[in-house]
């Protein structure tokens, strides 16, 4: 294998490296939110550790202490925590 | 092969840089905190010498033996033991300069700058604290708050408007709570208006001329 290759083979592994935490991120952002907006409609969790994505503004969030919510905005324009 | 050990070293250098960098940020955040710690000892008297003095002022006949701190810096710049007595008689006269000195702090506190409520409202929607959700929850929650105090002004109550007072103590908390962790400049703005936006919550006319 030439130096060249070498490079290119080194560089695309370390686009990986680096690219990997960002969708992360943005899964703890999404879940930190969730979390928030569970407790401000005071329902019961701990804290959410997944969350599904049904569709836009619409997730399943999967709470620390078992409860289940589905997260979404309504025609209203509100957001709502649906025990599931 | 050795372009290729070069390649590596500034890649692994660059990495170490980027790691180092994200680093940087809580310190700088504890620096912007220090300073604020600091400053509030200046609000109060402005040389420690006046504490000493402080303590003096509370026994203002015993303050000749009281004084050891005084006594002692008094010694410190004079060496004679002998002039003793002689500052004793002088120390009523050294112990009033600072009570003086004491008043003035309170007279020297600023105004504080009147509620800007369209900065507020641009900041809360600005921040990165708290996610997309959760700003709509809680603008959903603030409506009804508002709805509310609409109901309220409209009706013609004057007396029922301390029933809101709870309500609205709990939505501040709920907003102080999302964001003190990570925007706490924010935090303490919001934290500072409560009482102007009740203020003009409170009021019919001024809730009128802002909603």
């Amino acid at each position: 294998m030439d130096t060249r290759a070498r490079a290119s083979a080194l560089l695309f592994s370390l686009a990986a490296l680096l690219a990997g935490p960002a969708p992360a991120a943005e899964d703890v952002t999404l879940l930190k939110d969730l979390t928030s907006v569970i407790a401000l409609l005071g329902m019961p969790c701990d804290r959410v550790v997944s969350a599904r994505r049904q569709a836009d503004n619409d997730h399943i969030a999967s709470c620390k202490n078992g409860n289940r919510y589905r997260v979404f905005m309504n025609a209203e324009g509100r957001v709502v925590a649906q025990k599931q | 092969m050795m372009p290729a050990v070069r390649t590596i070293g500034i890649l692994s250098l660059a990495l170490a840089a980027g790691c180092a960098g994200v680093r940087e940020a809580p310190t700088s955040e504890m620096a912007q905190t220090v300073p604020l710690m600091v400053e509030s000892p200046r609000v109060g008297p402005l040389e420690p010498v006046m504490t000493g003095d402080t303590a003096a002022g509370i026994e203002p006949v015993a303050g000749a033996p009281t004084p050891p701190s005084k006594s002692a810096s008094a010694a410190r710049a004079a060496p004679p033991p002998a002039k003793a007595p002689a500052k004793i008689s002088a120390s009523p006269v050294a112990v009033e300069q600072p009570r003086k000195n004491e008043v003035p702090p309170p007279v020297a506190r600023p105004a504080e700058p009147p509620l800007d409520v369209a900065a507020l409202k641009s900041r809360l929607r600005e921040t990165s604290a708290i996610g997309v959700f959760t700003k709509l929850a809680l603008k959903n929650q603030v409506d009804d708050l508002l709805e509310q105090f609409r109901a309220h002004h409209q009706s013609g109550q004057k007396s029922n408007v301390a029933s809101l007072r709870q309500p609205y103590d709990m939505l501040v908390f709920k907003v102080l709570s999302l964001v003190q962790d990570s925007d706490p400049s924010l935090a303490r703005t919001i934290s500072g208006s409560r009482e102007a936006i009740w203020a003009i919550l409170a009021d019919r006319e001024k809730f009128n001329s802002v909603t």
